[in-house]
């Protein structure tokens, strides 16, 4: 357990290094001033220049300029924005929480769906509603996620307007940002109605949570469907069979553990995914994220601010694809690490 | 056998989501009634038009914050009194002296409370921080002032005198037909005195800029890129007049959710509908449509410093190639009239019979043989990435013209950039031509003829054709000299025979403007002048 | 298996008819396959087969509407656009550049994939465990911020977009190379191959890659399926291809401001990829489910 932990650790620590490092050579890829991507800040007088090449030791080695700038991450000092001159850790701080909201509320879609979805179409395999539920779940997949969005909004707003199409809420609400969670933030903001503000959030909710969810849900029912489907081909099941279990039973004490196991290291790659679609359905709902963020600095060619927002996205996608690649390790340490399988 | 529950619960679930959504619809109407809505199409570059051109800037900021000395009667375009409540000219056109109203308080927000009314000395704060280079304020936030740089403004006021706390004095140099016009335009804002010294003292002025004070309908509350501005209304506003409580800047660059918003109602008004829209918002019963002839000029302009655009038969044979009636039809769907020369039909000084290029892709073949272009040659098109009236898709007008270019042997790029760097870029000449226009911020015709192509105005980053003639100089300024409209006629025809000559930009289309919103909204009114107000407009309960 | 062992000895279908028969028996793959060859054809003889020039405007015909609708016309089978461009020619184009740009780096990422996961596979130790640890998990890394970060330092364009996208499938290909060669090199006949004195170079070309091709079509079509949504999404981004280019998601973001009086320049582009991706994926899930029950038999 702690040999994992420690491994795991280490591992993370690499990565996060690995990513800090190409964020730190991205300043000298990009094109334009080193020192303004590296600092979001634009000289106005040489003086100036000078004290800023000191300040980020430009003019020293660069191991040194790379130790300096990972103390400066450490510390908070992120630089600033090229385009609203305000600092980067605050508007990632805003942006970065908009995005884990919605990918969870997608997430959580596909458990509630998908889980049950796909166990129920595995233990039915090969009848007709396993095929239907197949096929649906395949058609799902294979939707732009983009052109999924347009869709929703042209028949759920347009036509039947029962839902908004833009934002996170009403901008007659003034929430402030607190945890950057809306429906927490609301419950801890003063003087507005809660119950109203919270309707209308969820109300926001809908449409980008059903179109970023309907295809995780889509990818969960697959993966489940198959992990249940290679669980009831095993000998133990014939062996439960014959001992004369229930279908209820067996369902319950074999099938339901066993084909659990791989289906976490299996929805940790759909963790790329998901936050990828979330970032383009963000940029159709006027959401307030990260990838509506990170597409806007690069119509803006905001160097500073694309080389943070991608160290902040790629540690976030990597934190949680090691989080629970170890814990899918954890449980059963017999799985060949990083299990990918088809969908 | 599979426990029913599960096929249930996805049932249960999306109940419960809709119950929690209220997929009944019962909101607090007179909470959301009690604030207006507006989608724009971009973020300001500064809360202070002083500083910017764009009509993105002055839309949010100049009729919203902020009030000016004079301000145009939106249907005959007069000069109405303002901040200014009288004024007197000398008998020789140089000294103009101003009354300034009383009892003008301005915003109390927080991160300013003022503690004293508006009075002379903010006036002349306000325009000694662009006219004097030696001004603490001047180099602040870039220190560009392109509207009074274009214009050359600074030079000509001699002096800005205070008599007393309420009555200031204004020496020109030479006499400008046009100067009171120029005051009462969007960028000649008020700003507080106060504020900026106590901004000054805190050594953080640059915020001057970023958190405004003014005196206008509302106070700034909140902004955050590319998402929102949030206004509140002014309690003590001098005119009084009854605004919606909340104002709020959507930030919505797309124009089709811009449209689909205003169908939402997520909006209640939005910024510069699209022309192929526009059927949409009339067939809808709930939306209205205003629309008037714009004082505006979209146009091809040349980077005249760029060789070969350089020589003027290459420009003239680039206008030639281009079948501008085609381009109208295509991009403006009919909503706009040709343009022979930069001036609309609206403008006392419009010329009916100017000469105007016409569709030869032959002989434009046959001008770029002589001057040497080989076929093959490329060239950059800009194509600015927002809507404005004066040409509500650049970059299709651009594709347009790759293809009419592609027909004469060029092969054009189009290049576009988010609109703040675009500007930027465009400011420091790295393109060959650009597709971009402008729209007038008053009625007089030097509001055209100098923003766009006199020497200064290259500088500034509005003459886009980069372009600096003598001879139009002289032209331009003699016109000011004089009051008589006969005479000024004249002067400007002598200018669009010089333009048609040189051609340093192909005027392409004077388009209508038309402001888009919902039923519920009263009191909106497209001002032809400048940007959109909102002072007065409420939502109908 | 269903035939009658009577004429077993006379027929021994290889592997692939075996795979063939099977993948035949699913109508639903069979379908797909023919719509997927539908689009393969569309992208190879697309200039022979558009009435106009995709990219040639016509000002006369601006958003005419689709030739099933009240005032289409046969001339335009699937209207025109704002600029009066032929959908149809447009969105056959669109076909060929989406389709076979997500081809071409398909092959690219197969090959520089296969590469680096064999010699990892074969190599063991420290020094390729560690190396394996950060690229699983640098691979998390989602394809539009790569290719976000390649636009900004390249510049936008659908070779760039490419490229993005041709880095973000290369790490799962080494991984399913890598796990597979290591399992075949525990393999008796990878043994007696090796004891015959086979290099390691030898050892994988003559006997492990043989046995890995099925992996890879099937690897192939599912990360076709990723590459043609990628494209289309940075295309839709306006990160990608660029107009006048007709690549489809570009399509589909152009029809986006007429999408209100001309809604089937958003309808029909976006139904292209759908139907596009759906033939892929259902050709990849037959192609599975053949192996599956072809091993399983």
């Amino acid at each position: 357990m702690i040999r994992i932990l420690v491994r795991y650790s280490v591992l993370f620590v690499l990565t996060l290094l690995v990513l800090t490092a190409l964020s730190f050579v991205l300043a000298y890829l990009f094109p334009g001033d080193v020192l303004v991507n590296l600092s979001g800040i634009t000289p106005e007088n040489e003086v100036q220049r000078d004290a800023l090449v000191r300040q980020y030791r430009l003019d020293q080695s660069y191991l040194i300029q790379f130790w300096h700038y990972l103390q400066q991450l450490m510390n908070g000092n992120w630089g600033y924005s090229f385009t609203s001159g305000l600092p980067l850790r605050e508007e990632v701080g805003l942006a970065l929480p908009a995005t884990i909201e919605i990918s969870t509320y997608a997430m959580l879609m596909a458990l509630f769906i998908g889980l049950p979805v796909g166990y129920y179409a595995g233990i039915r395999s090969y009848s007709l509603s396993d095929r239907t539920i197949n096929s649906v779940s395949l058609i799902s997949y294979s939707v732009p996620v983009f052109w999924l969005a347009l869709v929703l909004i042209l028949f759920f707003s347009l036509e039947l307007g029962v839902a908004p199409l833009s934002g996170r809420i009403s901008l007659m609400f003034d929430i402030p940002s607190v945890t950057g969670f809306i429906l927490i933030d609301i419950l801890l903001s003063e003087h507005i109605d809660h119950g109203l503000a919270l309707r209308d959030a969820l109300h926001h909710l809908l449409l980008p949570t059903l179109a970023i969810g309907t295809i995780t849900t889509a990818a969960m029912i697959r993966i489940t469907r198959r992990s249940v489907i290679d669980v009831l081909q095993k000998p133990y099941i014939a062996a439960a069979r014959a001992r004369g279990l229930s279908r209820p039973q067996i369902f319950v004490r074999h099938v339901m553990r066993n084909a659990s196991l791989p289906i976490l290291p299996l929805m940790a790659i759909q963790i790329t995914t998901l936050i990828t679609n979330a970032m383009i359905v963000e940029t159709l709902f006027s959401w307030p994220g990260i990838g509506n963020w990170l597409i806007q600095a690069i119509y803006q060619r905001d160097y500073p601010a694309l080389r943070i927002g991608m160290l902040a996205v790629s540690t976030l996608v990597i934190s949680l694809t090691i989080l629970v690649d170890m814990f899918n390790r954890m449980l059963d340490p017999g799985r060949e690490r990083f299990e990918r399988g088809a969908i | 056998m599979i426990p029913r529950s599960q096929l249930t619960f996805p049932l249960f679930f999306i109940t419960a989501l809709c119950l929690l959504s209220g997929c009944t619809q019962s909101a607090d109407d007179a909470f959301y009634q009690s604030g207006v809505i507006y989608c724009s199409e971009s973020n300001p570059v500064y809360f202070n038009p002083q500083l910017d051109t764009s009509s993105t800037t002055t839309d949010a900021t100049s009729h919203q914050l902020y009030d000016r000395l004079l301000d145009f009667e939106p249907d005959s375009g007069r000069i109405v009194p303002s901040l200014a409540s009288s004024w007197m000219i000398s008998d020789d056109g140089l000294t103009y002296t101003f009354q300034l109203r009383k009892d003008v308080s301005f915003h109390s927000t927080s991160y300013f409370t003022p503690t004293r009314n508006f009075n002379a000395d903010d006036i002349i704060f306000s325009i000694n921080r662009w006219r004097l280079p030696s001004h603490p304020y001047h180099p602040v936030s870039g220190g560009r002032y392109p509207y009074f740089e274009s214009l050359g403004l600074a030079d000509n006021i001699a002096s800005v005198e205070r008599i007393n706390g309420y009555r200031v004095e204004i020496t020109l140099r030479q006499r400008d037909s046009s100067f009171l016009a120029n005051l009462a335009t969007d960028f000649s804002v008020i700003l507080s005195k106060e504020y900026a010294d106590q901004l000054l003292k805190q050594g953080i002025p640059a915020r001057l800029d970023q958190f405004p004070i003014g005196t206008g309908p509302f106070r700034f509350v909140g902004h955050r890129k590319d998402h929102y501005i949030r206004y509140h209304r002014h309690p003590d506003y001098w005119q009084n007049k009854h605004s919606a409580e909340q104002l709020i800047f959507d930030i919505t660059p797309r124009s089709s959710l811009r449209l689909a918003k205003l169908i939402t109602g997520e909006c209640d008004a939005t910024a510069f509908p699209a022309q192929t829209e526009l059927n949409v918002i009339r067939n809808r019963e709930n939306l209205m449509l205003a629309e008037k002839p714009g004082l505006n000029i979209g146009f091809w302009a040349f980077n005249t410093q760029r060789p070969p655009f350089d020589n003027p038969d290459v420009r003239r044979a680039l206008a030639f190639a281009i079948d501008k009636n085609t381009l109208l039809e295509a991009v403006y769907f009919g909503s706009a009239t040709r343009a022979k020369t930069l001036l609309p039909a609206a403008s006392w000084a419009y010329q009916d019979d100017a000469d105007d290029t016409a569709y030869n892709p032959v002989l434009a073949r046959k001008l770029l043989d002589d001057a040497g272009i080989e076929p093959g040659f490329s060239m950059t098109i800009w194509a600015m990435p927002v809507e404005r009236a004066y040409n509500p898709n650049a970059t299709k007008m651009a594709e347009l013209i790759q293809r009419y270019l592609a027909d004469v042997g060029i092969r054009a790029t189009i290049v576009s950039y988010d609109w703040s760097t675009f500007r930027r870029h465009l400011r420091d000449g790295l393109h060959d031509s650009v597709l971009i226009g402008w729209s007038a911020d008053n009625g007089d015709p030097d509001n055209f003829y100098r923003p766009l192509l006199s020497c200064s105005a290259i500088p500034s980053g509005t003459n886009r054709a980069m372009w600096c003639n003598e001879d139009y100089e002289q032209l331009i300024n003699q016109a000011l000299q004089t009051d008589e409209i006969e005479k000024r006629r004249a002067i400007y025809r002598q200018a669009n025979r010089l333009l048609y000559e040189k051609l340093p930009l192909v005027p392409i289309a004077h388009a209508y403007r038309y402001q888009a919103y919902r039923e519920v909204l009263s009191g909106m009114a497209i001002n032809p002048y400048g940007g959109v107000r909102f002072s007065g407009v409420k939502k109908a309960q | 298996m269903a035939r009658f062992s009577l004429y077993d000895e006379e027929f021994h279908p290889s592997p692939w008819q075996q795979t063939w028969q099977e993948f035949r028996a699913s109508h639903i793959a069979l379908v797909g396959l023919f719509v997927l060859l539908m689009f393969i054809i569309f992208s190879v003889f697309a200039p022979w087969l558009v009435p106009y020039d995709p990219l040639e405007q016509n000002v006369d015909g601006l958003l005419i509407p689709p030739s099933w609708q009240l005032n289409g016309t046969v001339s335009h089978l699937f209207g025109t656009d704002a600029l009066g461009r032929d959908l149809f020619s447009r969105i056959i184009y669109g076909c060929r550049v989406t389709l076979g740009s997500s081809f071409i780096l398909v092959i690219l990422a197969m090959l520089v994939g296969v590469s680096i996961g064999a010699i990892a596979g074969i190599m063991s130790g420290v020094r390729s465990s560690i190396l394996n640890h950060l690229l699983d998990a640098l691979m998390a890394i989602p394809t539009l911020l790569i290719a976000i970060i390649i636009v900004a330092i390249l510049g936008t364009g659908l070779v760039n977009s490419m490229w993005a996208i041709t880095l973000a499938l290369i790490p799962q290909f080494i991984h399913h190379t890598r796990t597979f060669v290591r399992n075949e090199m525990k393999k008796e006949y990878v043994l007696a191959s090796r004891l015959d004195g086979a290099s390691n170079f030898q050892l994988f070309f003559n006997s492990i890659l043989p046995n890995m091709i099925e992996l890879l079509v099937v690897q192939g079509t599912l990360a076709l399926s990723i590459a043609v949504l990628d494209v289309s999404a940075l295309g839709f981004l306006n990160l990608g291809a660029q107009p006048p280019l007709p690549e489809l998601g570009a399509i589909l973001a152009d029809g986006l401001d007429v999408a209100y009086i001309a809604p089937w320049n958003v309808a029909l582009p976006g139904l292209t990829i759908f139907l596009m991706v759906l033939s892929i994926n259902v050709v990849g899930d037959g192609l599975r489910s053949a192996l599956r029950k072809r091993v399983s038999h």
